[in-house]
């Protein structure tokens, strides 16, 4: 399946991708609304770890056998047979944060449900990936290498 | 092929669910005594609290079961297992089978309280059921007691504390959550609680008597002979593996169902046990113990499931790993917690409302505790489960885990969703 | 506190209504203006040490940050200007040379802006460049007084080396250490795939060029860093750098600083040493020396090389260009003083040399007089703005013109003009790692080669309006130029006549 895979080596810190993440996951779809008026304010599904010496952005790796759907005690956590999308039902989710406790990769934050990367599912195309100034995330099938 | 499986919580639906993979035309059949499709039982207290409705407990509608060829049997409580003639009995019914499957769970443990048996409000906490029946009793004048302070009693008082006038909550034990937390963790937690909501605490105790009016409690008096009011008395002291029908069976059981850990098959190679009836082996300590937790029973779930219909996966170690949150404190555990002893050595962060416990044996980390400090806590899980070599990491551990931990190879492997290197 | 007796020159302007405290800017400022404050909830920023490089504005989710000029009024005087007062409060500071970045921003005539193009009206054709073909490739070498061929049409006797470009346009040089290895890369890559060629300036070629090194122009320069046997095997071609446009008469200077792992590899210097390219080269005292130099490196590569000579446009150019072709130059670069540079003296920068228009029409012009100009190439180098730039540049007399701070742009330069701290928020002018990658290869050179593209598109527009259809007839072709505004002796240097006429 198509990933979306981060380059350590061109990532700047800027986390534009997490601006651009929480816009497309807010109702508004506009950056200073989502920010400052929606309630609950929307959060980035993705994290730049590091910092300007060193940074990459993590978000999730869509694992063929989830340990953070092994893992929901709810059902909320599923991975889409078809897509291989591994998402939330936020309504399912009681936010127990069980996902997090084994996530190995670290893709998931807290909330009052467990935020994470969807792959903008609804969308088709990874606002992260898009809006990257440096190319620093492609999404591709290849394992990361280049197109 | 006929394949059988008791019980319908995590590892039995991951059990069905799992054949049905590598077996698309056995008839998988799943019994239940309760009268629900299979849901969400650790959900039960927020479905108390009214956080989520019974409809978004399911962990998958009718039509999903239907779809998969996946007969749930509601309300049939498998009464004997025939080895001789494999035939599962529920009732005046016979079931045969080819391959079966416990997943039984586990059964409350009822404390011995005098004149409490038989109560009609005095009830466990354990199936979707009973905690309808507490919903329908409890209002907002309700004065609760809850017997015992583990993970099940913590989360009937919080539950109970958004629709109740007070909850007391007794424990034998000196501090609450045992299970998970150490002492000091504990004491946080017990703080936060105690600051966050109407739970009080009754530490060291016990419920002595109950007293009554008719079928009816209206208070208790503690071992330490205070009387409290009581119009609903919760009873969650813990729970005990429900192993009966293997045991009738005469199938192996200790404390648990034995099993091969690789297989989750019993003494009697058609019969597996997998979830919070069997013995798992704690890959951490190599104890055998009864590790009741959702993540585990699905894994023994597949396990058992995959070998059942012949095409058996690799089954990784098991080990204990657990969130939880209690009005906002998140609370994250894994691995050994409570090895302070040689060979184990522990580092502690705490600071402001937050709690940091690392266990270590050697170079490798088997355990944390972690309360408000949750960030990025699978990689921990991670470090643990792959059993890491932590002088091969970079920067502080007790910082919030991250990739730079990792060496530049790794962070490679990891960015691509390579786990261990 | 000490006082800083200079007002800074920008304000950062935040719309507080579109800021969304991402902390973008905070992060991407090399120059620390903008930060955090409040424990996080706010951010501000400080503009003292703001160079506008519009790194924050341009990354800006939310497009709330502007630049703006600082006012800062002194009392009027036209001749105390305030540069003048700010730069010497400055060296009355630190005592030392002012440095400064990019070309001279002095309000000197830009004769370009001078000439005006012809076009074709009734008496001959225009062409339409997308309906016919239009020739721009460039091929630069000694070209023969005359080539004897067989019956077959079979040349006797040896060609001397060529290079086919497929455009008039190649890139300047730019050093490793002074610019980015990823910077270089970005050109290196376009050059290749636009069929043209980079420079190397004089930092060595890196191992991770050698890819590229048939688009490699090597050069020798009078530090001799990073050359070997390799170096001037594999390159394309080798230039002899006597002197840059922006810094004639004196040499460079990287610091030890600068002077990376990978730099000091490059260079084969050793790592953190200052990197001192001398005023002159030591070995060239004349003419005679120079021959000597050009022979020796085609010695060392079998004559299969054509050796450049870069100098600065200097007052008497036109002779020295004439040496040049004498002294054996297949080629000779001529460096105009508005030139670009890593750093240099702005004192130098800002007063000696002359304008590339005037020195390559002097030096066209000396070398058909003395029936020469078909022995060498001549490229133009020294600040070429537009394609209509090149365009009255090739008219002038060049074969070809070295761009550099066009392509620079193209990947992010801002002419913020303070190269020299290396501190370059682009990460062109910068060694560090954390701002070099910002600068990612496969994004910029498909920049440079967009702009390129569109800039040969409009060269041949330009060519098909004068009914030109290759241009090997536009080369030294001034009938189609005229001057506006200018002297009769600046007509005459041109050798152009004024419009109207």
């Amino acid at each position: 399946m198509k990933r979306v895979y981060a380059k350590e080596e061109l990532c700047l810190n800027c986390r534009l991708c997490e601006v651009y993440c929480k816009t497309a996951h807010s109702h508004s779809k506009d950056i200073v609304t989502a920010y400052k008026k929606e309630e609950p304010a929307p959060s980035a599904r993705l994290r730049v770890s590091g910092d300007n010496h060193l940074s990459v952005a993590i978000n999730c790796r869509h694992c063929e056998n989830p340990k953070c759907v092994e893992a929901c005690i709810t059902g909320a956590m599923t991975k889409d047979k078809a897509t291989g999308i591994v998402y939330v039902n936020e309504s399912k989710c009681i936010g127990c944060m069980s996902c997090l406790a084994v996530c190995p990769f670290g893709c998931i934050q807290t909330g009052s449900f467990a935020v994470k990367c969807d792959l903008c599912r609804e969308t088709g195309e990874p606002a992260c990936v898009k809006n990257c100034p440096n190319r620093a995330l492609v999404y591709t099938a290849l394992g990361g290498e280049q197109e | 092929m006929k394949y059988c499986i008791i019980g319908a919580s995590a590892a039995g639906l991951a059990c069905a669910e799992s054949i049905r993979q590598a077996d698309k035309s056995g008839e998988i059949t799943v019994f239940t005594k309760e009268s629900s499709l299979p849901y969400s039982r650790p959900s039960i207290s927020y479905y108390l609290k009214g956080a989520v409705g019974s409809t978004e407990m399911l962990l998958h509608p009718a039509a999903y079961y239907r779809a998969k060829g996946i007969t749930i049997l509601t309300d049939t409580a498998v009464t004997a297992i025939d080895r001789e003639h494999k035939v599962l009995r529920a009732g005046r019914k016979s079931y045969p089978y080819d391959k079966l499957c416990l997943c039984t769970g586990s059964k409350p443990f009822v404390p011995p309280v005098k004149n409490a048996a038989g109560k009609a409000n005095a009830l466990t906490f354990l199936e979707i059921a009973t905690v309808k029946k507490i919903k329908a009793k409890a209002g907002k004048n309700t004065r609760a007691v809850v017997i015992g302070a583990g993970l099940i009693g913590m989360k009937a008082a919080e539950g109970l504390s958004k629709i109740c006038k007070s909850v007391d909550v007794v424990e034998l034990a000196e501090f609450i959550l045992p299970s998970i937390l150490d002492k000091s963790a504990a004491k946080l937690v017990k703080a936060h609680v105690e600051a966050s909501s109407n739970i009080r605490f009754h530490l060291g105790n016990t419920v002595a008597e109950a007293k009554s009016k008719g079928t009816h409690i209206t208070g208790v008096r503690l071992g330490s002979g205070e009387e409290l009011p009581c119009d609903l008395l919760v009873l969650a002291v813990g729970v005990r593996p429900e192993t009966s029908l293997a045991e009738a069976a005469g199938l192996a059981v200790e404390r648990g169902i034995v099993t091969d850990a690789a297989t989750m098959q019993t003494d009697d190679s058609d019969i597996y046990a997998a979830g919070d009836c069997a013995l798992s082996l704690d890959m951490l300590d190599s104890q055998k113990k009864i590790i009741a937790l959702w993540g585990n029973a699905v894994k023994q779930g597949k396990t058992a499931g995959f070998h059942m219909a012949g095409a058996p996966q690799q089954a990784g170690g098991a080990y204990a790993v657990n969130a939880i949150d209690f009005f906002g404190c998140r609370i994250c555990t894994c691995g050994l917690i409570h090895a302070d002893a040689a060979p184990y050595t522990s580092k502690v962060q705490q600071a402001g409302g937050s709690y940091k416990k690392l266990v270590f044996c050697g170079e490798h980390l088997v355990g944390f505790v972690l309360v408000g400090a949750s960030d990025n806590a699978g990689i921990y899980t991670s470090l643990i489960e792959n059993q890491v070599d932590i002088t091969t990491l970079q920067g502080d551990l007790m910082d919030t885990p991250h990739i730079f931990l990792f060496e530049k190879a790794v962070r490679q492997q990891r960015l691509k969703g390579e786990e261990s290197a | 506190m000490s006082v800083n007796y200079i007002p800074r020159r920008f304000d950062i302007v935040r719309d507080n209504e579109r800021c969304v405290q991402c902390g973008c800017c905070v992060r991407q400022c090399s120059n620390e203006c903008h930060y955090f404050a409040e424990g996080g909830k706010i951010v501000l920023a400080d503009a003292s040490a703001c160079v506008a490089c519009h790194r924050c504005v341009d990354l800006c989710p939310t497009s709330a940050l502007s630049i703006q000029k600082h006012v800062c009024d002194y009392r009027e005087n036209a001749n105390w200007a305030p540069q003048y007062q700010q730069e010497i409060c400055r060296q009355a500071q630190t005592g030392g040379v002012l440095l400064s970045g990019m070309g001279t921003p002095k309000p000197y005539p830009i004769y370009w802006d001078k000439m005006l193009l012809n076009a074709s009206q009734v008496t001959n054709p225009s062409i339409d460049p997308l309906r016919e073909p239009m020739e721009i490739r460039t091929i630069l070498g000694r070209k023969p007084r005359q080539l004897e061929v067989d019956a077959a049409g079979n040349p006797l006797g040896e060609m001397p080396p060529q290079i086919i470009l497929e455009t008039p346009i190649i890139f300047s040089a730019m050093s490793f250490g002074s610019i980015s290895l990823n910077a270089q890369k970005s050109l290196a890559m376009a050059a290749k795939n636009l069929g043209t060629l980079f420079n190397t300036g004089e930092g060595g070629l890196h191992p991770d060029l050698s890819d590229y090194t048939d688009y490699a122009v090597v050069q020798v320069a009078s530090g001799r860093f990073g050359v070997h046997k390799d170096y001037l095997e594999n390159a394309r071609m080798i230039e002899i750098k006597i002197g840059q446009g922006a810094k004639p008469g004196i040499g460079g200077h990287l610091p030890g600083e600068k002077v990376n792992v990978e730099v000091s590899n490059a260079r084969m210097i050793p790592e953190g040493s200052d990197a001192i390219s001398p005023a002159p080269h030591h070995d060239i005292y004349s003419i005679e020396d120079l021959r000597q130099l050009i022979w020796s490196l085609k010695q060392a590569t079998q004559g299969k090389k054509p050796v450049s000579v870069k100098i600065a446009a200097v007052h008497n150019v036109a002779a020295i260009v004439s040496g040049c072709a004498r002294a054996g130059a297949d080629i000779i670069a001529i460096d105009g003083f508005r030139g670009g540079t890593g750093a240099a003296p702005t004192r130098i920068r800002d007063n000696v040399g002359i304008p590339i228009e005037l020195a390559l029409a002097a030096a066209d012009a000396r070398l058909r007089d003395e029936g020469i100009r078909s022995e060498v190439s001549l490229l133009a180098a020294g600040s070429f703005r537009c394609s209509a730039d090149i365009v009255k540049a090739i008219a002038l007399g060049a074969d070809a013109c070295y761009c550099a701070s066009a392509p620079l742009i193209a990947m992010g330069c801002h002419m913020c003009q303070t190269c020299h701290t290396g501190k370059c928020n682009w990460g062109i002018a910068t060694q560090r790692p954390e701002l070099t990658k910002r600068l990612n290869p496969d994004i910029m050179h498909e920049r440079v080669e967009n702009l390129i593209h569109a800039w040969n598109h409009e060269i041949k527009e330009m060519m098909g309006g004068m009914g030109i259809n290759s241009i090997d007839s536009l080369r030294g072709n001034r009938l189609m130029l005229r001057g506006i505004g200018l002297s009769e002796k600046e007509l005459q240097i041109l050798g152009i006549k004024h419009a109207g006429e």
